[in-house]
């Protein structure tokens, strides 16, 4: 069988399913189980099939692993290995929560990207109706040449994709559930933790740094949703918590974005005032003093709450457009950093010039002399952004060439007179248009034109598809030449040919009845 | 081109605003009967543009009537604003007359925001800039350098003050980065070029402080001519920095500086004795002669000037007890011993400037008339001294300013000393609160010497209230309202949850859990429907601290973060501003953002939430001013006797102006849309509703006074899909946007006579 040449990552023994006794193999692409003595497999999911696993809670009898299928389906693993079930299952766990994600993200993505393309192509979705819904040939098939297609632009393509950002309430989706016995349970996914990866480095640091060493992956959540870091409102108490590390180097990232400043002058609150008078003048506004020594303890933690959520919002801000903005930010923090004014004073006016521009603006009041444009409206947008002459980076160098080509053009442009006389000679032009006023010989399709308004517009559709489909179909059966391996000769042989019958049948029926509905 | 009842003003738009139109026939009348106005307008409708253009095109036509206008703004980013559209306008009126423009307009700010030299703008903080500023160009400084040429120099400076003078600044528009660039291609210190170029300039654009309060008015406003016009834009707060500008906070840790400050002085007197005893005679012998001025005063000796108005200072000799520089300094310290004991007490204590005065006298037998001279007479000691830094003596010249304003004022001012804060009885932490509380001493000779100042803002009703604290006598008081082609704002009055529970931050209700949670669920709930941005205020920061623990206990702010992020105000002005720009990154990348601010906190106060940045603004409560301060309570005392304006109403004014100006902050023009929720059953009582500006007030409708809110949602939902169709311009042509043409036709005429309302 081809499993045999397939790397077997994990083989567990006594493992039941439906009250059989067997032995479940994970393998790199799939998971199988196969009864025991026999040496097939009679249970085959492959990665990418598959939505999620579950685990039966800690303290049950029975140890059982299941998996859930994107059909809905779900196939239950009991694990009876009297000493070391709870082992086997775990590992089979541990390795499925490595595993899955990555088929997860491509099995998505190839649903979506079937989904979108069947969407937003009328024709391939009726094609997809007459041939799969229909029975003709498999999705499978279906999909192979098309996806094909997109596979290849697809590194390209998926380097413009827009990274997903982060949901804010990522750590509310984690609401802790009582069990009922005097305990607390999160509910971790794959996504929220990378979500709380992305969004605090820093725990993804520790992460790194014991795991699998020093502590379990459990370990590590227990103790992180222990901890004061998780907690921002209870007082830190206990120094010895690995988080309180991280609580630190948040408070510095904060501090350190806090003294960066910001680039908008119109926000920042620090140069609003006009004012440089001691702080003794003026009507003292009962400020709460700043020393931490005479807040009370819930003064503080309401503070260190406030902090937290600005904090957190900062975060994963940053976290959803991270990507494209580094090199801007980078530019900026030069500037920045480098402090004196000299500096500042050369990259802040732009900005500012902008926002004020921006803030005395009155639209209304202005006639729009812009000209009246129409939404540029993109069927295929990659389409658009692969246009078809590709712009040679190394002809325009400078500004200053682009410049005076484009001074050449509009100089050309102004002294081109179009030569008509000289586009055809005198006979071509009169045999063209001989050619083309009735009774020509271009004209002659007038006549047939006549058919295609005689009959109703329903039956073109239909016969539309059925072309279309029996086209599609073709090209299935001439993809197949030549015929260099089995598997060709068999879809060849067997099931096209069987296919090519189906469709002629289903265009006779289709002919049968539209005449007999005609007589 | 417009014609404003004869005077033609160039306009620098295609189309007008009828409002604008009004505005503008309001402030020429004004400036025609040479008096006073307050002027109400919404904010976004274009109320700075209309008024330079009508001002500016009163200059070009009457040179000799209004030579000057003096436009003060509050804020940084204001006064640039300013600029720019008076910028647009002078491009405008070039275009349109064909010739060079010969106005010269620039705005002027502190040190801070206008220093080139490399090293002392690097500091940016404005005290120490200030003080730096002061070592490098004190005329005292620049004399000794020419003995020792190796001290330090700003060139800027000198090279302003070798030629700068000789050479007016060429007419143009010259904000504050103009000045800075300028005075960059010509090495000359843009600070004291602006400053130098005020008397001459046709428009200045600077803070309030510059003309109310006195220290600094008088060395930067002094000459200003007679003739100007004064304008007070976002004119709500005036009273209160009037107040501020008079007033003065001493506390312990002030009065062991100024001990230190003291010692210094000391010292140095010593041991200029020792080496140049002639400098302190000849200041005593010009003390004898009366003038006042010990020294002739460089502009660049004086720090700050006379705390007292310019009419309270006593043209005399000093006093001869203080006329000697040890026996000034002797003064000082039983000055500062007596205050050093006044701060020991145990319980409140509050009392008159003459009680205060009589007290000392008994005490420690310091009469008043040399208090009086005390600023004057430190000044002048330490420029005698010639002591570099003068920021180090902060100190030392707050306890000597106090000395003057108490013994200049005996009435309008109370002192009230307090052994500790409120919240904190166990700590001590004394405090002599020297608070003025008649705002008009501080306004009333920008009244008397200019000869029409226009106050004005978005919100300033009720507006009769103005002339009363201010204790003037307008010749317009007009308030106008929008004209809108589309319902652009919606006002709605929250007063009950689902539950019934009445909504309110009034103090007995203040922990009650139903309110809290029913405020959570209306800010839940719009959080779902509001496209980007919403912002809500809480009436104090305690406040916004104690519910948002609460709503994180409850997992309200969880559910929120479905939604939106969320930021939050801090005290901490820096960590503020960085929630505030995180806070539009999140409003521009369309993923939405809530912001939790405070009203009268510096957000409410200075920052826009134009279009997306601000969808629906949610005050949670009414802002009442903590009413258990002592200061506040002195002043509400003084206002009723004074003013025969009542504590209540008082207190009800100044809370409503705030959460105007709170929900004010999202509509920033007519093709702007916001929703302004006002939750707190409260509102919708007639003295509170009333007091709101016309502009809100009439869109609130009977409707939407008691919703609860379910009603709420429903009502915004309906509001922001209407909102959410296109709006074009035509949609406004006629109604709330004209041509010239349209203006000038006789029916719309009349139309515009409503829109301004007098009272």
């Amino acid at each position: 069988m081809a499993a045999l040449s397939e790397e077997v990552l994990l083989v567990v023994k006594k493992v039941r399913q439906r009250k059989q006794d067997g032995t479940l193999y994970l393998m790199a692409e799939r998971i199988a189980w196969g009864p025991e003595g026999k040496d097939r497999f009679t249970v085959s999911h492959l990665y990418a099939d598959t939505r999620c696993q579950k685990i039966s809670p800690d303290g049950k009898a029975k140890i059982q692993l299941q998996l859930v299928l994107h059909t809905g389906e779900s196939t239950t693993f009991h694990f009876s290995n009297d000493s070391s079930a709870l082992k086997d299952r775990d590992a089979a766990k541990e390795l499925l929560q490595q595993l899955l994600p990555k088929f997860k993200k491509k099995a998505n993505k190839e649903l979506e990207e079937k989904n979108r393309m069947l969407q937003e192509d009328p024709v391939l979705f009726q094609l997809y109706k007459d041939l799969v819904v229909s029975q003709v040939i498999s999705a499978d098939e279906f999909w192979a040449n098309r996806l094909g297609d997109t596979n290849h632009a697809d590194p390209s393509l998926s380097n413009n994709k827009q990274e997903v950002g982060i949901s804010g309430a990522f750590l509310a989706d984690i609401r802790p559930q009582t069990d009922g016995c005097n305990g607390l349970r999160y509910n971790l996914t794959a996504d929220i933790i990378e979500s709380i990866f992305r969004t605090y480095p820093t725990v993804k640091e520790k992460y790194c740094e014991n795991v699998p060493h020093n502590l379990t992956e459990k370990e590590f959540w227990t103790r992180f949703f222990q901890s004061h870091y998780f907690h921002r409102d209870r007082i830190n108490t206990g120094t010895q918590d690995i988080f309180s590390e991280c609580a630190k180097q948040d408070e510095q990232g904060l501090k350190s974005m806090v003294v960066q400043g910001v680039k908008n002058p119109l926000v920042d609150l620090l140069s609003l005032e006009d004012k440089t008078l001691d702080e003794g003048y003026g009507v003292c506004t009962t400020l709460p003093s700043t020393s931490n020594s005479n807040r009370s303890v819930k003064e503080s933690s309401n503070s260190a709450i406030i902090k937290r959520f600005n904090h957190h919002s900062a975060m994963v801000l940053a976290a959803g457009s991270r990507k494209g903005e580094t090199p801007a930010n980078q530019a900026s923090e030069t500037s920045n950093t480098d402090g004196n004014s000299r500096d500042s004073v050369f990259f802040q006016p732009p900005v500012k010039k902008v926002k004020l521009k921006e803030a005395i603006e009155y639209e209304d009041l202005q006639r729009e002399n812009r000209p009246k444009t129409v939404a540029l409206n993109l069927k295929k947008s990659d389409r658009y952004a692969h246009g078809p002459v590709p712009l040679q980076s190394q002809q325009y160098t400078t500004s200053q060439d682009i410049i005076n080509s484009v001074n050449y053009i509009q100089h050309e442009m102004v002294n081109y007179k179009p030569n008509l006389t000289q586009v055809l000679s005198s006979t071509t032009a009169s045999s063209a248009i001989a050619a083309l006023s009735s009774g020509g010989v271009l004209m002659q399709a007038a006549t047939q034109q006549a058919i295609n308004q005689m009959v109703p517009s329903e039956v073109q559709g239909e016969l539309k598809h059925l072309y279309a489909a029996a086209g599609e179909l073709l090209r299935h059966f001439w993809s197949c030449f030549p015929v260099n391996t089995p598997f060709m000769e068999e879809k060849l042989t067997g099931h096209l040919e069987e296919m090519l019958q189906t469709a002629y049948s289903k265009f006779h029926i289709w002919q049968t009845r539209r005449m007999l509905r005609k007589t | 081109m417009l014609n404003i009842e004869g005077l033609l003003v160039h306009f620098p738009y295609d189309y007008i605003y009828p409002e604008q139109y009004s505005y503008m026939l309001e402030l020429k009348r004004t400036l025609d009967a040479k008096g006073h106005g307050v002027l109400e307008m919404p904010s976004g409708t274009g109320k700075t543009i209309s008024l330079l253009s009508l001002i500016v095109a009163y200059q070009k036509v009457f040179p000799l009537e209004v030579s000057k206008l003096i436009y003060c703004s509050r804020t940084v980013p204001e006064i640039e604003k300013v600029v720019e559209e008076l910028r647009k306008l002078m491009e405008y009126y070039s275009k349109q007359t064909g010739e060079s423009n010969n106005f010269l307009a620039l705005a002027l700010s502190s040190r801070k925001n206008l220093c080139i030299h490399p090293e002392v703008s690097s500091l940016r903080v404005g005290k120490e800039v200030d003080g730096k500023c002061h070592t490098l160009t004190a005329s005292y400084i620049r004399a000794q350098r020419h003995s020792d040429p190796d001290l330090p120099v700003c060139r800027f400076y000198e090279d302003f003050d070798a030629v700068g003078r000789q050479m007016p600044l060429p007419a143009g528009v010259y904000n504050l980065d103009d000045l800075k660039d300028f005075g960059k291609r010509n090495g000359w210190c843009p600070y004291y070029l602006a400053r130098y170029s005020l008397m001459h300039a046709n428009i200045v654009v600077y803070s309030y402080h510059y003309l109310l309060d006195p220290k600094i008015a008088d060395l930067v406003s002094k000459e200003l001519t007679k003739k100007s016009v004064v304008v007070f834009d976002e004119a709500h707060n005036i009273d209160n920095v009037c107040i501020d500008s008079m007033s003065v906070n001493i506390s312990r840790r002030t009065l062991d500086r100024c001990q230190t400050n003291v010692e210094t002085l000391q010292n140095t007197i010593q041991k200029i004795k020792e080496t140049d005893a002639t400098k302190l005679k000849m200041e005593y012998r010009r003390l004898v002669e009366g003038l006042k001025e010990a020294n002739v005063a460089r502009e660049t000796d004086v720090y700050l000037s006379n705390p007292v108005l310019p009419d309270e200072i006593l043209q005399e000799a000093v006093p001869g007890t203080i006329r000697t520089a040890e026996h000034f300094v002797g003064f000082l310290k039983r000055f500062l011993e007596y205050l050093k004991s006044r701060l020991r007490v145990h319980h409140v204590v509050q009392e008159s400037t003459p009680q205060f005065l009589k007290d000392i006298f008994d005490k420690v037998c310091i009469d008043r008339k040399p208090l009086r001279f005390c600023a004057e007479r430190l000044r002048s000691l330490l420029r005698t001294l010639e002591i570099a830094d003068i920021a180090d003596f902060s100190a030392v010249t707050l306890i000597s300013n106090f000395a003057t304003l108490v013994s200049t004022y005996s009435q309008g001012f109370t002192i009230i000393i307090e052994p500790f804060e409120d919240r904190t009885p166990t700590i001590a932490n004394p405090v002599l609160h020297f608070s003025c509380m008649d705002p008009s001493i501080a306004i009333k000779p920008v009244f008397q010497r200019f000869q029409s100042v226009i106050i004005t803002s978005g919100t300033l009703s009720p507006l009769d209230i103005y002339p009363r604290i201010l204790d003037f006598r307008p010749v317009t008081m007009a308030s106008f309202t929008m004209t809108l082609a589309r319902t652009c704002l919606c006002p709605l009055i929250v007063g009950r949850g689902n539950d019934q529970v009445a909504l309110s931050s009034k103090f007995e209700t203040r922990e009650d859990f139903a309110v809290i949670r029913n405020y959570g669920s209306l800010l839940q709930e719009m959080s779902a429907i509001v496209p980007d941005g919403i912002v809500a205020f809480f009436t104090s920061y305690m406040y916004m601290e104690n519910i948002v623990a609460a709503w994180y206990e409850q997992g309200i702010l969880e559910n929120i973060q479905r939604n939106k992020l969320i930021f939050i105000e801090t005290p901490d002005a820096a960590e503020t501003s960085m929630a505030l720009e995180k806070y539009q990154e999140a409003c521009e990348n369309g993923r939405g953002a809530i912001l939790l601010s405070v009203a009268r906190g510096k957000v409410s106060e200075g920052i826009d939430f134009v279009h997306h940045f601000g969808r629906a603004v949610i005050m949670f409560g009414v802002p009442y001013v903590y009413t258990q301060s002592r200061i506040l309570k002195a002043r509400l005392e003084y206002l009723r006797d004074q003013f025969q304006i009542r504590e209540n109403d008082f207190l009800t004014f100044d809370a409503m102006r705030h959460a105007a100006q709170c929900v004010g902050r999202v509509i920033r023009g007519k093709t702007d849309y916001g929703l302004m929720i006002f939750a707190d059953k409260r509102y919708a009582r007639a003295d509170k509703r009333g007091k709101l500006p016309r502009w809100i007030q009439e869109h609130i409708s009977d409707g939407s006074l008691n919703l609860t809110v379910d009603e709420a949602v429903q009502l915004s939902k309906h509001f922001l899909r209407q909102m959410a169709q296109p709006f074009r311009q035509e949609d406004q042509l006629g109604l709330s946007l004209l041509t010239l043409e349209q203006l000038e036709s006789e029916e719309m005429l009349k139309k515009i006579s409503q829109i301004a309302h007098q009272t």
